[in-house]
């Protein structure tokens, strides 16, 4: 983080010498963080009572009596995981030309596929690398991505029957091949359901997803959306860019209007060129991204039913319980090649979908290699050894283990190396304020799905 | 339906907070998510 996030304590220096805590200004009235980077402990605290704060009280014996507990907890998180999930491209094919995609035009054209016995074969391999270190009570997870997965459906589906006891299943899909046959077979079987959509009208919306021939294919989305009204396990996805920042907030009144439970408002990734001139600057996404928050709130509070912002949720929890976190992208190192991996459909192994299509980012076969052997190949090592403290500005940013300096492949295609930020420091940035000024005011829970601390234990609440 | 991107004046609590605030809860990591699907919660029910 830049320096802007340091605050100076009023009338004095930044910390006491032996203060383990850094001031954050989250541009809150009454409150300051403190936050203790290296553990992601902190503390907010009244500007009135930073200084004897600082000098002693519950949240400095809190820290002192936990932070070798905590240290562990983040040393586990970041650095002993073991992969439980896979991103399985089965086709490497897709009908659309979507402005921004990760995936090369060239592959997405005409690209490989897999067969039904060869989509079994990969899962049965899976499936005997996973309980190798998997307890038996939880289920690894397989997402079908793309690309399109449905243009490989018989396949998928195949294989989510033979195997529906085995692996816990998502699909991803642009939805355009999502008919009613389909949609019975994917919720009769508990399958996640991942949509995507740029905008709140086929305007806005046919801007960056179109087929080759350049129409729009928002009401595929929409009749998709409708037709899985009431079922739990379907989300979309709205990629922001520079042609649909402006509607954000009538998007999140459009996806709370359609019933739709849980959404993502994702930056552009940048790892591809193409994706780089839509991406918006740092304070255009983040003013539209915030506006688009603070609506959701508006209409929970209208209509008592939330529209979960799963991403900017992951961020809460990454403050409020860091290793409740589902997603993997805003940790360091990130969960790329170590809690999750991707398949592509020749048997490729990368270390996350974001580097299909970079051939020197393969760490091997699933066809001819041991997972294992792969999971240490140069190429993954050079993902999972990313971490925040050998990135410059990272290393000094107490908010580091919150944001987790996403994402390597844009950092290695676009700004030059590993080593490097990715595309939105600034956006993490303010992210992490608005989180915190929730926190403040005590309204976090009002952005985060019901349930979502099951299975967590307190290990601190001060004034909560 | 607005189309404002606009931050808007967030809602202030009504009465005064603690003075100090802190949260921590802790569970075994079980993180498999990236950014490219969501991934919440822990199980669809069929």
């Amino acid at each position: 983080m830049s320096l802007p996030v340091h605050a100076q304590r009023e009338g004095g220096s930044d910390r006491g010498p032996s203060s383990p805590f850094h001031p954050v200004d989250i541009n809150h009235p009454t409150h300051i963080a403190l936050v203790e980077p290296d553990t992601a402990f902190w503390g907010l605290v009244a500007r009135d009572r930073l200084d004897e704060t600082l000098a002693g009280g519950p949240l400095l014996e809190t820290w002192r009596a936990k932070a070798a507990d905590f240290a562990r907890e983040m040393d586990m998180l970041r650095f002993h995981l073991k992969p439980s999930a896979v991103y399985f491209n089965a086709t490497e094919r897709c009908n659309l030309n979507c402005s921004y995609c990760y995936i090369p035009s060239d592959m997405r054209r005409g690209g490989t596929q897999m067969d039904r016995d060869r989509l079994l074969a990969a899962l049965e391999t899976l499936h005997g690398y996973f309980r190798g270190h998997m307890p038996a009570d939880r289920l690894p997870q397989v997402i079908f991505h793309g690309a399109e997965p449905m243009l490989a459906r018989d396949a998928i589906f195949a294989g989510i029957e033979a195997f529906k006891d085995r692996f816990r299943f998502g699909v991803q899909t642009n939805a355009t091949l999502l008919d009613e046959e389909a949609i019975a077979f994917l919720t009769g079987h508990g399958v996640g359901i991942g949509l995507s959509l740029d905008g709140p009208t086929a305007r806005i919306a046919d801007r960056t997803r179109q087929r080759w021939n350049g129409d729009g294919v928002f009401d595929h989305v929409v009749r998709a959306i409708e037709r899985l009204d009431g079922y739990p396990g379907f989300n979309v996805i709205c990629t922001m860019t520079e042609e649909n920042l402006p509607h954000l907030t009538q998007l999140v009144d459009f996806f709370h209007e359609k019933r739709v439970p849980a959404c993502m408002l994702n930056v552009t990734r940048c790892t591809q060129p193409g994706a780089r001139g839509l991406k918006g600057d740092d304070k255009a996404v983040s003013d539209a991204f915030l506006a688009a928050l603070e609506r959701t709130h508006t209409l929970y509070r209208e209509t008592g039913r939330k529209l979960v912002v799963a991403n900017f949720a992951n961020i809460l929890i990454a403050i409020l319980a860091p290793t409740a976190r589902r997603l993997m992208c805003d940790i360091s190192p990130c969960g790329g090649g170590r809690s999750f991996f991707a398949l592509a459909p020749d048997g490729a192994l990368f270390p996350c979908s974001e580097f299909i299509g970079l051939d020197t980012f393969v760490g091997g076969n699933l066809f001819t290699d041991r997972i294992d052997d792969v999971l240490e190949s140069a190429p993954f090592r050079k993902v999972i050894d990313r971490k925040v403290e050998d990135i410059e500005g990272c290393d000094v940013c107490p908010i580091r283990h919150f944001c987790g300096s996403p994402c390597p492949a844009e950092a290695h295609e676009m700004n030059g190396g590993m080593h490097r930020k990715g595309a939105f420091c600034a956006f993490y940035e303010e992210q992490v304020r608005y989180a915190m000024r929730l926190i403040a005011d005590g309204r976090h829970q009002d952005f985060l799905w019901d349930g979502w601390d099951e299975g967590t234990e307190v290990a601190c609440a001060i004034g909560a | 339906m607005s189309n404002s991107t606009t931050v808007k004046t967030e809602a202030q609590p009504e009465t005064r907070r603690p003075d100090v605030i802190a949260i921590r809860k802790t569970c075994d990591a079980e993180g498999t998510g990236l950014s490219h699907y969501v991934l919440m919660d822990k199980q669809v029910k069929r």
